[in-house]
This record gives C-alpha cells, sequence and structure tokens, in this order.
C-alpha cells in the first residue's frame, strides 16, 4: 500500500486514494527526516522506518477498502435475493465456513456464490477489524481512533451475528436491521481512517455544523431506503406510500444538505472540505438518477403519478444484469455517501472536537 | 443453547421480533357486499360477519393450504410441484433450485393472495391484475373462457407493453411454468372463494353454517370453476385465413395493402362501431369514462354504500354493514379508476403487436375491458363483421400510427408523439 512518491517520502493512499500521508509529512520536519534516513542504509534506521509507519492509518484504509467491497457483496445478495441460498450458519451446508470446497463455490450457483462469498469477505472483515483494534490499542494514542477501534470491533461481531440470524430466522425485520448496521460499520471505519491520518491535527474547530446535519440525513435516508429494499409482499399500499414519501423526502433532505454544504464550506472551507463537499454533490445527483432507475427497475413505471401516456414502449426484462447494477448500484452509493460525509464532517471541523481532534496533536508528536 | 442466546438477545434488539408468515387476505370486498344483514338476526351483524368469514377462510386453507405450504386437491388438476416451487419465502439449495419464484418475482405488484394489491400497486396504472375472479385479457380463446396455459406463458414471456408487468423472458422456462401454475392456482382459489360468498348469500339462512361436506365444496363448487380452467385448452377461437388482398409483410401505406387499409378504415368507422371509444381520430378520444370489471365492482358497490348511508339509520344491523362497506371500499380495494380507450396512434398494444394477436383482440375484444369484440360471442355464433374482414381493421390499426392525417394538423407521424 505505501508507497515512495517522488519526492521521497511515503505517500499512502487513503480511504479515496488521496495521500492521506503526505499533506502532513510535509508539514512535520521530524517525520520527513525520519523517512529520509533509511535512504542511506543501516539497520536501526530500518527499524525506525517501520516503526514511521502509520499502521493504524494503513490497517484502517485497508479496513475501508475490505468493507466496501463486502458491502457491495452484501448488496448484491439482496438485489438477487440470494439471502436463503445458505440455509445454514456459521456452517455453509454442514462445512466449517473456510472449508467449504472452493470449486463449489466458484463454480457453483450464483445465489450461493453471492451468499457464500459475502460470508467469506465478512470473516476476512472481521479479522482486519481485529487487526485494526490491536494496532489501534497498541499504537494510537489518540482517544477517539482506540474507541472507535474498539466500536468497529462490536459491531461487527454484532452484524455477524445479525446476518446469521437472518438466515435462520429467515426473517425480514432481521435483514433491514442488518442493512442498517453494516453501513454504520463502514461509516465506522472510513471515520478511523480518517481520524488516524497525522493531519488531522490542522483540523480545527469548524464554521458549521453542516456537514454533521448530512451524515445524519444520508444515514436517515439509507434507513428509509433500507425499508423499501427489503419489502415485504404483505404490506399494504398505503404504508408503501408512506415508506415512499420518507425515501423521497430524505432525497430531498440529503439534496439540500449537500448543496448547502458546498455552498458553505466552498467559501470558507479547507481545500479538502471543499473537494468532499463538491464530490458528495455529485454523487447525489448520480444517486437521485440511479434512485429513479433502482424504481423502474423493481416496481415499473409508477405511471399513476406521472402524465398519462408515460411508459416504457417495451416492457422492462425482470431480472436483467442491468437492472441488477442499476439497483445494487443505488445501495452502493448511498452507502459511499455516508463514508464521505463522515469524511467531510471530519475535514470541516464539524465532529473534529467531539471525537479530540485537537487534543491529538500534543500526542501526535510523542507518536513521531 | 448458546444459539438461542443469541437469538433471543437478537429478537429483543430488533424489538418488533419475526415478521408474521404470509398467509392469505379474504376477498373483504366480495365478503362484505355479500353479508347484508337479515332479518331475524340474533348476534350484531359484525360478529356475525366475521362468524362466515372465519368459516370461508377455514374451508379455503383446507382446500388450497397457505402461502407457504399450497395444497392441490386431485381435483384441481394442479401440479403440487409446481406451485411449491413458486410458493413460499425465496430461498434456493445447493444445485440452485430457488422456490419461493412468485415472491420474488411478483407479489410487490400482484399480491400474495393474488388480488392485484401489493405494496407497489397503487403507483401503477393500469394496477397489477387481480387474479380472483379468474379473468384475462389476452388469451386466445373466447371472450368468457378462462385463458389456456400458452396465453399465460406468454403474457409472463413478452411483458404487457405499455403496463408496468415486466417480461420474464430471462426465467429459465421450468421456472415460468411454476409461475403459470400459480397463477391459476392462486385465481381458481379466488373463484372458490367467490363461490362461497354467492352461496352463503344467496342459498344460507341467517343461522345456518357453511357446509363443508365433500358433495357441496368438490362437487357443488369447485368443479365448475375447474372445469373452465380444464377446458380453456379447447376453447380457442377460430382463427380465419388472411385475404389475399391484404401483405403483412408489407407497411400499410404499400400499395399492396392500400385497398385493405381502406376495407379496413371503413369498417372501423362503421359496423365495427370503434369510433364510439377510439373516436374518429383513433386517438382514444371517444367515450372515456368507463370503468374495467375489476374496478366496476367497488365503483358501483360504492354508488349503493353511499346511497344507504344517506337513508334512515334506525337499523342497527344495516348500518353496521354500511360503515363496514365504507373501510373496506377505503381500505381493502385501489382507488377506482376509470379504464381510458387506447390511442391507437401510439403503436403500443398490451396484448401484442403481431398481427394475430390484434385479431384475436377484435375478435373476442378485450375480456373485464369495456372493449366489445366484432367476432360471434361463442361457437356457432355471428358476429358484426365477418371473420376475414377482420384482418383488414388489423392491417388498418397498424397503419394507424404512420397514417398522415392532415384533419389532426399534424403533417408527421404520429407514432413518435407521446413516446417514452
Ligand atoms: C411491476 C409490477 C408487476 C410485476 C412485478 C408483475 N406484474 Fe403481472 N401485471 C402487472 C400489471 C400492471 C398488469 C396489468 C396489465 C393490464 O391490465 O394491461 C399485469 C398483468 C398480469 C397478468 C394478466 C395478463 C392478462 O392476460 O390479463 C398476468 C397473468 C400476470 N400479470 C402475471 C404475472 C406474474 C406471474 C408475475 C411474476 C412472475 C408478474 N405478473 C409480475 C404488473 C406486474
Ligand atoms: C366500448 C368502447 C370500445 C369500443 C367500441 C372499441 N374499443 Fe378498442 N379499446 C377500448 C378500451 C377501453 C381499450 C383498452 C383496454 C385495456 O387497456 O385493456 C381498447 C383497446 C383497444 C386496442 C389495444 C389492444 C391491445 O392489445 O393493447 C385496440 C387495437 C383496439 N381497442 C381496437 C378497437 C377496434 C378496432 C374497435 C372496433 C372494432 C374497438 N377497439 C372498439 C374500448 C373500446
Ligand atoms: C461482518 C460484516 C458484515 C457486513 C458489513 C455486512 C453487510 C451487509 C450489507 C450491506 C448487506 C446488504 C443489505 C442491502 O443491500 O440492503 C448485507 C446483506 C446480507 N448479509 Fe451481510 N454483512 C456482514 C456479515 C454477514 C454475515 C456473517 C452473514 C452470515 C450469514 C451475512 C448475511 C447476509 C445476508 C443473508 C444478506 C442478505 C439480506 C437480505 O437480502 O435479506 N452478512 N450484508
Ligand atoms: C439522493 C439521495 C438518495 C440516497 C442517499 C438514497 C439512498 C438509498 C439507499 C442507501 C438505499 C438502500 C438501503 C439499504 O438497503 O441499505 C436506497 C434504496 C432505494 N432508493 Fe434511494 N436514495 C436516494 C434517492 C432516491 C430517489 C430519488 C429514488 C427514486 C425515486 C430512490 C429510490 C430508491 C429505491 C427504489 C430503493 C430500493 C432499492 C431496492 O429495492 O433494491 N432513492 N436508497
Amino acid at each position: 500500500m505505501a508507497e515512495f512518491s517522488s519526492r521521497g517520502y511515503f505517500a499512502l493512499p487513503g480511504p479515496k486514494g488521496q495521500n492521506c500521508g503526505e499533506r502532513n509529512l510535509q508539514r512535520s520536519s521530524n517525520f520527513r527526516q525520519s523517512l529520509r534516513l533509511p535512504q542511506f542504509g543501516s539497520v536501526s534506521v530500518a527499524i525506525m522506518r517501520i516503526s514511521a509507519y502509520n499502521w493504524t492509518h494503513i490497517v484502517a484504509c485497508l479496513l475501508v477498502g475490505v468493507t466496501a467491497m463486502l458491502l457491495s457483496f452484501g448488496a448484491l445478495v439482496t438485489t438477487y435475493e440470494a439471502a436463503m441460498a445458505v440455509p445454514d450458519w456459521p456452517a455453509t451446508y454442514g462445512h466449517n465456513m473456510f472449508l467449504f470446497p472452493w470449486d463449489e463455490w466458484f463454480h457453483g450457483p450464483w445465489d450461493l456464490f453471492l451468499e457464500h462469498g459475502h460470508r467469506l469477505l465478512g470473516a476476512v472483515t472481521g479479522m482486519v477489524t481485529l487487526c485494526l483494534a490491536a494496532v489501534a490499542w497498541r499504537s494510537s494514542v489518540r482517544p477517539a481512533v482506540r474507541w472507535l477501534a474498539v466500536a468497529a470491533v462490536a459491531l461487527v461481531v454484532i452484524q455477524g451475528v445479525l446476518g446469521g440470524a437472518r438466515v435462520l430466522l429467515d426473517d425480514k425485520t432481521v435483514a433491514k436491521v442488518h442493512a442498517c448496521t453494516g453501513p454504520l460499520f463502514f461509516a465506522v471505519a472510513v471515520a478511523i481512517a480518517t481520524l488516524s491520518r497525522r493531519s488531522a491535527e490542522v483540523v480545527a474547530g469548524g464554521a458549521t455544523r453542516l456537514p454533521v446535519a448530512l451524515l445524519v440525513a444520508a444515514y436517515l435516508q439509507l434507513v428509509a431506503g433500507a425499508q423499501l429494499r427489503h419489502l415485504d409482499a404483505t404490506v399494504d399500499p398505503a404504508t408503501f406510500r408512506g415508506l415512499v414519501a420518507l425515501h423521497i423526502l430524505g432525497a430531498v433532505a440529503v439534496t439540500v444538505l449537500s448543496v448547502v454544504s458546498a455552498v458553505v464550506l466552498g467559501e470558507d472551507g479547507s481545500t479538502a472540505a471543499r473537494r468532499w463537499s463538491k464530490g458528495i454533490v455529485a454523487f447525489v445527483i448520480v444517486q437521485f438518477l440511479l434512485g429513479c432507475g433502482a424504481w423502474v427497475a423493481n416496481w415499473g413505471v409508477p405511471s399513476s403519478i406521472l402524465p398519462e401516456g408515460w411508459q416504457l414502449a417495451e416492457p422492462l426484462r425482470a431480472r436483467s444484469v442491468g437492472n441488477a447494477l442499476v439497483v445494487t448500484g443505488h445501495v452502493v452509493l448511498g452507502m459511499l455517501i455516508l463514508g464521505a460525509s463522515v469524511v467531510l464532517a471530519i475535514e470541516a471541523g464539524a465532529i473534529g472536537r467531539a471525537a479530540g481532534v485537537r487534543e491529538g496533536r500534543a500526542s501526535e508528536r510523542a507518536f513521531a | 443453547m448458546r444459539f438461542t442466546f443469541i437469538m433471543a438477545f437478537v429478537a429483543t434488539a430488533v424489538g418488533c421480533g419475526k415478521t408474521p408468515p404470509a398467509s392469505f387476505r379474504l376477498n373483504m370486498v366480495q365478503a362484505t357486499k355479500t353479508a347484508a344483514p337479515e332479518s331475524g338476526m340474533e348476534k350484531p351483524w359484525s360478529s356475525w360477519a366475521n362468524d362466515r368469514q372465519k368459516q370461508v377462510a377455514t374451508i379455503l386453507e383446507a382446500m388450497y393450504g397457505t402461502p407457504d405450504a399450497p395444497v392441490a386437491l386431485a381435483e384441481t388438476g394442479l401440479d403440487l410441484a409446481k406451485l411449491q416451487l413458486a410458493a413460499g419465502p425465496v430461498r434456493s439449495d445447493i444445485v440452485g433450485r430457488k422456490n419461493g419464484l412468485y415472491r420474488e418475482h411478483c407479489a410487490h405488484c400482484h399480491g400474495i393472495s393474488g388480488d392485484g394489491m401489493g405494496p407497489t400497486a397503487a403507483f401503477l396504472n393500469p394496477y397489477p391484475r387481480d387474479y380472483r375472479p379468474g379473468k384475462y385479457k389476452f388469451k386466445s380463446t373466447w371472450r368468457d373462457a378462462r385463458p389456456a396455459r400458452d396465453d399465460l406463458t406468454r403474457v409472463l414471456h413478452d411483458g404487457v407493453p405499455g403496463s408496468s408487468m415486466p417480461s420474464f423472458a430471462l426465467l429459465p422456462p421450468a421456472k415460468v411454468d411454476a409461475l403459470v401454475e400459480y397463477v391459476r392456482y392462486l385465481s381458481m382459489r379466488g373463484e372458490t372463494e367467490l363461490a362461497l360468498y354467492t352461496y352463503a348469500e344467496q342459498e344460507l339462512g341467517v343461522d345456518d353454517t357453511m357446509p363443508t361436506t365433500k358433495e357441496f365444496l368438490v362437487d357443488e363448487i369447485l368443479t365448475p370453476i375447474v372445469e373452465k380452467w380444464q377446458g380453456a385448452e379447447e376453447a380457442r377461437i377460430p382463427i380465419a385465413a388472411v385475404p389475399t388482398t391484404l401483405d403483412f409483410t408489407k407497411p400499410g401505406d404499400d400499395p399492396a395493402n392500400h385497398e385493405s387499409v381502406a376495407r379496413g378504415r371503413a369498417l372501423f368507422h362503421g359496423d365495427g362501431g370503434c369510433v364510439k371509444c377510439h373516436g374518429v381520430t383513433a386517438l382514444g378520444d371517444g367515450q372515456a369514462n368507463d370503468y374495467d370489471d375489476w374496478n366496476k365492482v367497488i365503483v358501483e358497490w360504492g354508488k349503493e354504500v353511499a346511497g344507504g348511508l344517506g337513508a334512515s339509520q334506525d337499523d342497527a344491523g344495516r348500518a353496521a354493514w354500511l360503515h363496514a362497506a365504507t373501510d373496506v371500499i377505503e381500505g381493502d380495494a385501489l382507488r377506482p379508476r376509470p379504464i381510458p380507450p387506447r390511442n391507437l396512434r401510439l403503436g403500443l398494444y398490451r396484448g401484442g403487436r403481431r398481427p394475430i394477436d390484434l385479431y384475436r383482440r377484435l375478435y373476442t375484444g378485450i375480456n373485464g375491458a369495456p372493449m366489445p369484440g366484432v367476432g360471434p360471442s361463442g361457437p356457432g355464433g355471428k358476429g358484426s363483421v365477418a371473420d376475414a374482414e377482420i384482418w383488414h381493421i388489423v392491417n388498418y390499426i397498424r397503419s394507424l400510427p404512420y397514417e398522415f392525417d392532415g384533419e389532426l394538423g399534424a403533417d408527421r407521424p404520429m407514432v413518435a408523439k407521446d413516446r417514452l
């Protein structure tokens, strides 16, 4: 993951591929020195170099990546209604999950591939989370990061058990909860990755709390979306209409908040905050289109609320790959918007104080 | 043990606990409509009506089972293996065979009971089909007959263009087969329920309970229903030979078709009686305030109930019935919507665009919709247009989207208009 940049010090790809380590290292002459030293090559210096890695941040970034994959897999499981492709848990068709024949999984039915794959990825994620907690507890002195890492461990365990319960009870309510805690875990992973950067100290108290509102709205929107997504066929039309209204309302709230945040931060935010807030607006626009597409792909054109004659000339093909990509894309992008709002809230300093970032400054120096 | 503990924890955390298993909903409109209070009732109306509904529900469960565990009486001729593939919650096994197909693909629109009132139904226009009366629109059989198996298969394969009913062409044939069987099952169940209400209304006294003998349930109620379904394969309408004066491989404005299209136009405006609804322009702007049969039931009963509510209320049973009826119309039925005659210049045909599809639509009309047929209403009858002539109307209809019509003030093909 780490690589030498042309300027001779480490550039660590962060959650969204931006250089998390770089900006901060430029600022810290201590670091620059310690990192340049290895070029002269000696054993003791090599050790220094290793300890100079920001392991918490590296593992957190890894966790963000693995979790994004896991969420996508989970979303595919739901899209293809493959949840019950493996009826037992924690075993897979009586096999220990890790010993389930690789070949049978990979070349087996699509539904089995998705469900078992989701479980395997879930296990990998669990292990990475444990590593993160260990590293954070040992090396990170920023209390917020430590405690978030502990929260991540708790969440991943709960999430795994919820996944198992969803299958064993074959229950949609559990599925909804599972769909809502998954992104919560992702948000925590992103928060750890962002807060564990050494540059976090530049974040001063923010001028605006808007990003926090955006973050909350994005999460509530996801909760509303999960009600639509794990729709029980016994729900009556009136209740469904209510759920739809909620999700539309949420979409409006998220859109307005993201635009206002971008405008406000565009004036007096840091460079990073400005970039992230603009990126979120772009995400939200795409998300809006994907949402409309997901609707049509799932439930057809809502012709009773559209002008007369608005219909597709050709019937939609149920279960086409295109449909699945649009629907799954909407879900995954929804979770990415949540993750991006977390970064923005931290970058804009909106939750920095609460997370003890300011206090982090002194301890970072001690760490170096 | 440890598991029980974990599950208990999860159930508590979830709060609401498990979603209840799916169950069939009674046809509340018919149940209430046919339960007008009679003189000499000892119980209050609501508990009397409740008893009767329970009797019907019990009989239906014995005859048809539940959404999770369907029952197929031998007399129905339904294939239980197929039903089991389509019924129940979605799950699949290690070789990838998937159960619960109906809930996976159809129930969110057509509803668990096939009542056309799935969660999303209110957003759709037309509403999803209510299978319970056994009426289908797009089929190759006589108007009053049930659809043949391959009619339903075709609807599933092609979808219904211009409505929200998608095409299931990507599903393997075995799955489509199972779904078709399940649609027939839901229809038979719905028709049985209707027959029971009708029987109760006409034959049962106030204090009588519904008979549960085999003679009654199978011979009197079920057999006539099943016979209709099994007779569907033999109830196809005859297809006249295509006249030599028309050529469907060529467009309507091709000289080879001029004569035929002119004949079709004459029939459309004359004997066919099409302009009454579709309008002289064929834009569907004729009589437009009619309802299809599914909505008409609600509209007419709604008027009756509203009229009754206005009248005197000194009979407590009657008042209770009318209030229950109001609740049912508002809560257990979708808001009725008129069915406009089709704009024939869009080139959008719900029952399929092949000439043979249109021939069938015109021959029998559209069952359940106001659209009448021009062919005979049954074998041996006589229609308003001779069978072979229907092909000319078909030809004319197919030329309409491309017809340049000065009267409309449009100098371009109408087909581009309004198309999404
Ligand atoms: C997105 C909603 C939707 C889904 C999903 C859907 N349908 Fe439909 N279906 C409709 C609508 C709307 C109609 C009514 C079309 C009309 O009246 O013109 C319809 C009509 C039908 C008809 C009646 C056709 C006729 O000839 O009258 C059948 C049969 C049917 N659907 C079966 C199914 C089956 C089986 C499935 C699942 C595999 C399914 N539908 C899934 C919306 C849906
Ligand atoms: C009483 C009114 C009425 C009359 C008379 C009538 N139609 Fe229709 N027609 C309708 C309605 C209503 C529909 C829409 C049905 C639906 O949506 O299911 C329709 C639909 C159609 C369709 C579309 C079929 C499809 O597959 O989508 C065609 C074609 C059509 N009519 C042709 C004709 C022709 C030709 C005549 C004269 C022979 C005629 N109609 C007479 C009311 C009428
Ligand atoms: C440990 C971390 C895990 C995370 C972050 C996670 C996340 C997710 C997400 C985001 C979804 C998609 C929800 C949606 O699209 O609406 C999902 C679905 C699902 N997950 Fe997980 N999951 C995890 C572990 C597990 C485990 C261990 C199981 C074990 C069985 C499991 C079983 C499922 C099932 C069955 C679904 C489909 C639910 C449905 O469609 O009803 N998950 N998961
Ligand atoms: C712009 C902000 C929006 C956000 C952030 C958002 C977010 C989400 C999320 C996260 C989910 C999945 C929930 C889960 O299962 O975990 C979802 C589902 C859904 N959303 Fe949105 N959404 C937005 C706008 C819209 C719009 C405008 C529409 C369409 C009118 C829409 C339609 C849907 C539908 C149909 C689903 C269910 C998908 C399914 O059944 O598989 N969304 N949304």
